[in-house]
């Protein structure tokens, strides 16, 4: 082994130790924000469960979104093809069973998706355009075929249908109920991660596993298969992966053929775990969020799991009773995780930046300490302000595929 | 890094476009009659009639529905043959409204149904410019007050009345002491159901505790995500409610799937949901807060085929059985029943005032 190979083990070594240790410092920080304050139900098994539901749409479409990007299409369709998800969930749900229905919504994200890659791969289309025209056409698309479809079935209407069948949902035997005893004693960090582990073992649907796994799916296949190198090469360096004899055009459509599909999946989840009814823009903008989260997470899957989970508790902590007094519980912690941000960055000879997270660091301290309570409106809108706040604040760490967004045309290597 | 500031702007457009919508400013309904200086509106012809829905449409099982079970009604009773319907989509504007109307009124519509507060300012701009078109907003309010639209009849109820009834019945039969409450968007519309769900509650039980959650804060999509309700009430319950009571339209299913996983029980709204929900969900609906839209929109049809079209503000109570709460299902015990006539017997009368506001 050269001694250079060892210093790079080494590094991603002491890389993933150091968030390990960051991962252990965020709890520790959140377990103790939770003694302070009395707002136990910040990580209670319930909050943590309906913080899971409303992750997985987001994870599927940040997923999706992962794919495309790495060959180099942005999709900014996934709101479109999630919405064409849901009524493809709906639809082979209510007449061919669950399954199927699963399958069906990942179809009619897949058809979403060619239509963006015909518009991009094979038309040069700006992506941004082909994606919000995909969006609009999404919702126009299901609107008809809801209507078409839904308005004679029983428990149906021209924009919503209820009464298929749904996923299995299980409950992991002794560990859900063991977590579950742990985290209502309120320990210290024990109790906050038996919360975590009650609430995502408690009626787990299936559907929640896959979304899981597919995250470990993704990270494999695009990092540790050739076919994934070259999926990223077009990401990367099209022109130079042509020269290397990769059929460009073929691993874009595939990329962005799996990338509808996932938005599909999304779209099933929404319609068939986190409710078990379909109405007409039930999206509310998902696909959007999942776009956010991808770039929270630096294009990278783990990334993009982070971001759909932060993303998903703050949506789903907004429709918890009395969601205003956990918020405010939520800014003393946001308030102490800005202000080791801003040492650190000081730290880095970057004092402009380190100033300005200070600075927010202490609004959230007086805003904490001078309120009771956070008005509702709030919470709405915090994934759209972290994802700002990490564009602002991050972008020299940022690293997205280098020809992202990028036309390419065949034979444009010359 | 400019490739990442593009970006920035598009997600910010998208957040932009999603959040421009909701300007929720409604009034209460006052029982007052008709403006004094106003001539009948005169219509031409036989009556047409136009429904334009709310968010959630036809098919929520709830509020939509219960104004298309009017029509219906209409239809069967008047040998009506011109009959249309539209269908609001989420986060429309103003201006998409209004052509809805105009669409209809253009077609020869000449009896247009807003259902729900949502078209009371599409309604105010586009009546005067079809002044032979009898209009009516259910839950409608007049956003200029001072400029009286003749053709207009705003429909309103009190729902506070009803939902009072409801909130005494979860209070007598719940077992764990607390209840609670979803409702689809924090307007005063919505709040009004709060209000007297909290009073009827604490007027049997002061002790008791009552959680309350909103969907949406504004947008009205909040009464068309049955995600929400589902989240919503599953926090409910987990925090010890056994009934949950919901206003939130479409998002109301979410509310009963909540009650199925978890094996409690809820109060539905507008419709007696215990005969539209499905099978397994009608198990767990143990009354619901009948807001007689139907009678609202039928009463309407019938005046104007009367040739006195409905003018001005009219607000149905519990005295003329505009509200009131289901029986179906037999899930309220014959006590609670004798309680709730007892109640109802006290508001007509005038000895309970309940309150609008939360």
């Amino acid at each position: 082994m050269s001694p250079q190979v060892s210093a790079e083990v080494m590094r991603a070594r002491t890389f993933r130790y150091t968030w390990w240790l960051a991962a252990l410092a965020v709890i520790v920080v959140i377990s103790s924000v939770r003694l302070y304050t009395g707002a136990d139900r910040i990580t209670a098994p319930g909050t943590l469960r309906a913080a899971t539901i409303g992750a997985c749409p987001i994870l599927l479409a940040g997923l999706g979104g992962l794919w495309a990007e790495r060959a180099g299409i942005v999709n900014i369709g996934l709101e479109g093809q999630m919405l064409l998800g849901t009524w493809g969930a709906a639809f082979f749900a209510y007449h061919y069973g669950p399954l199927v229905g699963v399958l069906g919504a990942a179809a009619m994200g897949l058809l979403g998706g060619l239509l963006h890659a015909i518009a991009t791969v094979s038309f040069g289309v700006d992506h941004i355009i082909s994606g919000v025209a995909i969006n609009i056409v999404g919702l126009g698309a299901v609107g008809f075929l809801a209507k078409t479809t839904f308005d004679d079935l029983e428990g149906g209407g021209p924009r919503n249908l209820s009464g298929y069948s749904t996923p299995p949902e299980f409950t992991v035997p002794l560990i859900a109920d063991g977590a579950r005893s742990l985290a209502d004693r309120h320990w210290f960090i024990i109790s906050d991660v038996a919360g975590a582990i009650a609430g995502v073992t408690t009626r787990l649907s299936v559907l929640t596993v896959l979304a899981f796994v597919l995250v470990a799916v993704t990270a494999w296949v695009l990092w540790r298969t050739s076919f994934g190198l070259r999926l990223r090469s077009c990401g990367e360096n099209p022109q130079a992966a042509e020269t290397l004899g990769i059929n460009v055009y073929r691993y874009k459509y595939v990329a962005v053929l799996i990338s509808g599909a996932f938005a599909g999946l999304g779209g099933a989840y929404l319609a068939m775990v986190a409710s078990s009814s379909f109405t007409v823009g039930q999206t509310g903008g998902r696909g959007y969020i999942g776009l956010a989260a991808m770039i929270f997470g630096n294009w990278r899957p783990s990334g993009v799991l982070t971001g759909s989970l932060m993303f998903g508790y703050t949506d789903g902590i907004s429709l918890l009773s009395n969601s205003g007094t956990l918020v405010h519980a939520l800014l003393l912690l946001v308030a102490i995780l800005l202000a080791v941000f801003a040492v650190i960055k000081v730290r880095a000879a970057e004092r402009t930046t380190g100033l300005v997270i200070a600075g927010l660091s202490l609004g959230a301290f007086v805003w904490f300490f001078s309120s009771d309570t956070v008005n509702a409106s709030f919470t709405g809108m915090t994934p759209y302000v972290v994802t700002l706040f990490v564009l602002a604040v991050f972008s020299q760490r940022l690293r997205m595929p280098a020809a992202d967004g990028k036309p390419y045309r065949r034979g444009g290597a010359g | 890094m400019r490739r990442l500031s593009t970006y920035g702007v598009a997600i910010a457009t998208c957040g932009l476009i999603l959040s421009a919508c909701g300007t929720a400013a409604d009034n209460d309904t006052d029982d007052t009659e008709a403006a004094p200086e106003c001539d009948p509106v005169q219509i031409e012809g036989d009556a047409k009639v136009s429904l334009a829905y709310d968010v959630g449409g036809r098919g929520d099982q709830s509020f939509n529905d219960s104004a298309y079970a009017g029509l219906e009604k209409a239809v069967a009773q008047f040998g009506l043959t011109d009959v249309s319907e539209g269908e609001a989509g989420q986060d429309e504007s103003e201006d998409i409204r209004e052509e809805r109307l105009r669409n209809f009124a253009d077609s020869g519509h000449n009896v247009i149904v807003g259902v729900g507060f949502a078209y009371s300012e599409a309604v105010d701009t586009v009546a005067p410019e079809y002044p032979n078109v009898a209009f009516a907003v259910i839950d409608g309010f007049d956003p200029t007050e001072d400029d009286v639209n003749c053709n207009v009849a705003y429909l309103g109820f009190a729902e506070n009345e009803g939902s009072f009834l409801v909130g005494a019945a979860a209070a007598l039969q719940s077992e764990t002491g607390t209840i609670g409450f979803v409702g689809g968007v924090n307007n005063t519309l919505i709040q009004k159901f709060e209000a007297g769900y909290a009073a009827g509650a604490e007027a049997v039980d002061p002790d008791i505790e009552i959680l309350s959650t909103y969907i949406e804060e504004s947008d009205p999509a909040g009464f068309g995500d049955p995600a929400g309700g589902q989240a919503a009430a599953e926090g409910q319950y987990g925090d010890g409610a056994d009934i949950v009571f919901h206003a939130a339209g479409f998002s109301g299913t979410g509310v009963f799937d909540a009650a199925v996983a978890a094996d409690k029980l809820a109060i539905g709204v507008d419709s007696d949901q215990f005969l539209t929900a499905g099978p397994e969900q009608a198990q767990h609906i143990i009354t619901s807060m009948l807001k007689r839209v139907d009678t609202a929109t039928f009463g309407f049809i019938e005046s104007v085929v009367n040739g006195e079209p409905d003018q001005g503000f009219t607000t149905f109570t519990l005295a003329d059985e505009g509200v009131g709460y289901s029986v179906s299902g037999g899930f309220l015990t014959p006590e609670t029943i004798a309680q709730l006539e007892d109640y109802k017997a006290q508001i007509i009368s005038g000895d309970i005032e309940v309150p609008t506001e939360p």
